[in-house]
This record gives structure tokens, sequence and C-alpha cells, in this order.
């Protein structure tokens, strides 16, 4: 099973279920006048997309916690400049990605390159057919997307990629919706997802997206 | 590759599948930094003076493959008159208030950190402040002088 981040309540609980399905445009209000259940509902909403653009730079877990939390308590204080909270995740990515450079770069981690040296990116390239690493980043920009999809509708969709399959009824009594209304809201996540991708401008050329 | 809006629900159904397949996410990790990202939010506050970060040598085209981990680095923050410097070098960090509207009373520095005291130092007579041992993850400044008061942004050191 795929982890989205509700380790607490494993597919999110009922309570943050109604929690971060809120749209952003009642949440952000929310936090911004201090309401911490609204700013909860917010972390679990996007703490996935975070450790997703943390994960992809590779980081230690610890220059990973560090740089989750500079991010979270950048948010903190950037709420009441927030006019436009559906900017939030293209900001929360971004900010996340510019922590992720600000920490590998201080840290010196990363090692120059020799231009001199055979063995260098072009090596670990060639390791990797050009088509694989196309594909690799779609698969990247899908779960970045399904990370953006509101939790009642991702948990859906993870559900219904269960192996072995889980069962109709389960998923009502998991998700608390009806059954009949399962293949409905299978259909309009799968839009939205669609939606979040073509966004980014990912489809028919992965590489260079605007993300 | 097809184009998303040319996948049918099962075809896309099926990507995911394979997308999801591949991930990883430690459940402890995950709940630490949720814990963290929720008391984050204690750090609310509504009437600060927040600085702008003005440069960060981290963030340079070229740091990458620059950096050498012994190289100083260097931030800045501005508000208005006020130019705040900080200089990290291993675990020390030495700092600088510029004010060009400078009157003679030292500045108070605080350094933030979630989790942790407050520490509070003075500037000198030139402006310049020292903090040592400090460990690396989330910091921020305070300075205060006289009538104003000035919080800088977020940054991991």
């Amino acid at each position: 099973m795929y982890q989205v981040g509700c380790v607490t309540a494993p597919l999110c609980g009922t309570m943050h279920l109604m929690d971060t399905t809120e749209p952003l445009a009642t949440l952000v209000p929310a936090a911004r006048e201090g309401d911490q259940h609204a700013w909860d509902a917010i972390v679990d909403r996007f703490l996935p997309l975070v450790g997703s653009v943390i994960r992809q730079h590779r980081l230690s877990e610890a220059d990973g916690d560090d740089v989750s939390q500079t991010v979270w308590l950048r948010l903190v204080e950037h709420l009441g400049a927030l006019r436009e909270p559906d900017a939030l995740p293209g900001w929360i990515r971004t900010t996340t990605r510019n922590e992720c450079l600000r920490v590998i770069n201080a840290r010196g981690r990363m090692r120059p390159v020799d231009p001199q040296s055979e063995v260098g990116l072009d090596a670990v390239v060639d390791d990797i057919a050009h088509e694989d690493l196309l594909a690799a980043e779609r698969r990247q920009v899908l779960r970045d997307a399904l990370l953006e999809l509101p939790a009642a509708r991702r948990d859906l969709l993870l559900l219904l990629l269960d192996d072995p399959p889980v069962p109709y009824e389960e998923i009502s009594a998991r998700l608390g919706i009806p059954i009949g209304s399962i293949g409905p809201t299978r259909a309009r996540a799968l839009d939205q997802l669609r939606k979040i991708t073509a966004l980014r401008g990912i489809g028919p050329d992965p590489v260079g997206g605007g993300n | 590759m097809s184009r998303w809006d040319e996948l049918g629900d099962d075809e896309l159904m099926a990507e995911l599948a394979e997308a999801v397949a591949e991930t990883v996410d430690d459940p402890e990790v995950t709940e630490r930094r949720r814990l963290a990202a929720s008391a984050a939010f204690t750090w609310r506050t509504v009437d600060e003076e927040l600085a702008e970060l003005l440069h960060d040598s981290a963030l340079d085209a070229g740091a990458a493959v620059r950096s050498s981990g012994d190289s100083p680095r260097s931030l800045s923050f501005i508000r208005g008159a006020v130019t705040i410097e900080i200089e990290v070098t291993g675990s020390s960090l030495l700092g600088e208030v510029i004010d060009d509207d400078a009157s003679d009373e030292p500045a108070a520095v605080s350094l933030q950190r979630p989790g942790a005291e407050d520490r509070v130092t003075e500037t000198d007579a030139s402006g310049f402040f020292r903090f040592d041992d400090v460990a690396p993850g989330p910091v921020r400044f305070v300075v205060v002088r006289g009538g104003w008061s000035l919080t800088t942004p977020w940054a991991t050191l």
C-alpha cells in the first residue's frame, strides 16, 4: 500500500478525511486566522508533496527533516501574503525544491564534476536508456499530481489500485461513501488528475515540463 | 507516450498503479515530519516586520559545482534602511546589522529555532554579532533596536 502520510489513521480516518477535503479557499483563510485544525488539514494534504520533492533530491533523512520543517515554517509566515489559495501547491513545490537546493549547496554534498574525467554525469545517463528516464519522470509527475488531489479522492484511487483488489463494500465502509458513488468519484478524481498533470505541461514531451 | 488527456480511465489507472508501486515512504519519517509541521504553527505571528531575503550564496547558479563545503555561506536580508548580513562557517555564525539611520545603541539579535530557547546577543560598536556552536537546521533572526524590530524569513543552515 502506498503510504500517503496519514500514518496515525491509515487512509485518513473519517475526521481527517473531512478536514483535508475542505477546499483550500476555506482552509487557508482559517489557518491565517489562527485555526490549528485548518493548519493540520493543510499539513496532512501537502506533507506527501513535500516528501516527494525531498525524495527527488535524495537528501539524507536528517536533511530532509530540516527542509520539511523549514518549508512549513516558511508557510506559516507566508500565509498572510497568500492571496490565491489555489497557488499553494505550486508555492509548496517551489519552496521545497529551493530549500533542497540550498541544503545541498550549503553542505557541499554535490561533488564537483571533473571535465577531464570520463566517469562523469554522462556515465550515469548512459546506464539508463533515454526512454526509461522519460518514463521515470512521467511516473514522478503522476505521483506528484496524485498528492495534489484532495485526500478523499486520492485515497479512493489508492484503494482501487490495491492488490489484491479491495471489495467495493470495504471501500465504501472505509471511506464512508456509498458504493454507488465509487464509480463516479473515481471518474471525477481521474479527470482532476488529468487537469493537474496537463497544467504542468507534461504530456507528449515530459522533459522540460513547467513544474 | 500518450498525452494524459488521451488516456482512458483504465489506462490512466494502469499508469498510476505503476507509478505508485515504486515509491517508498517510511511511516516513522512521515509521522515525525507531520508533528514538526503541525508544531510550526505555534510560530504564527501577525505583527512581525518581515525582512526579505536579498541573497543566499547557496542559491547562486553554479554553487553546487563550486561548493566544497569549506567556503563560507553568506546570506543577507533587507527591510527598509536595515540590512542583515550573515556569514556561516562550519558551526560559527558571524553577522552584521547595517542600519543607514544608525543610532549608537547596540541592537539585540535573537537566534530562534523550533524546539529551542532563543539565543540572544548584542551587536558591538560596529554592528557585528556572533553565534558559535550553531547546529544545522532551520533558523531565523530577530533584530531589535530602539523603536524597531525586524524578523528574517526562516532558512535552513
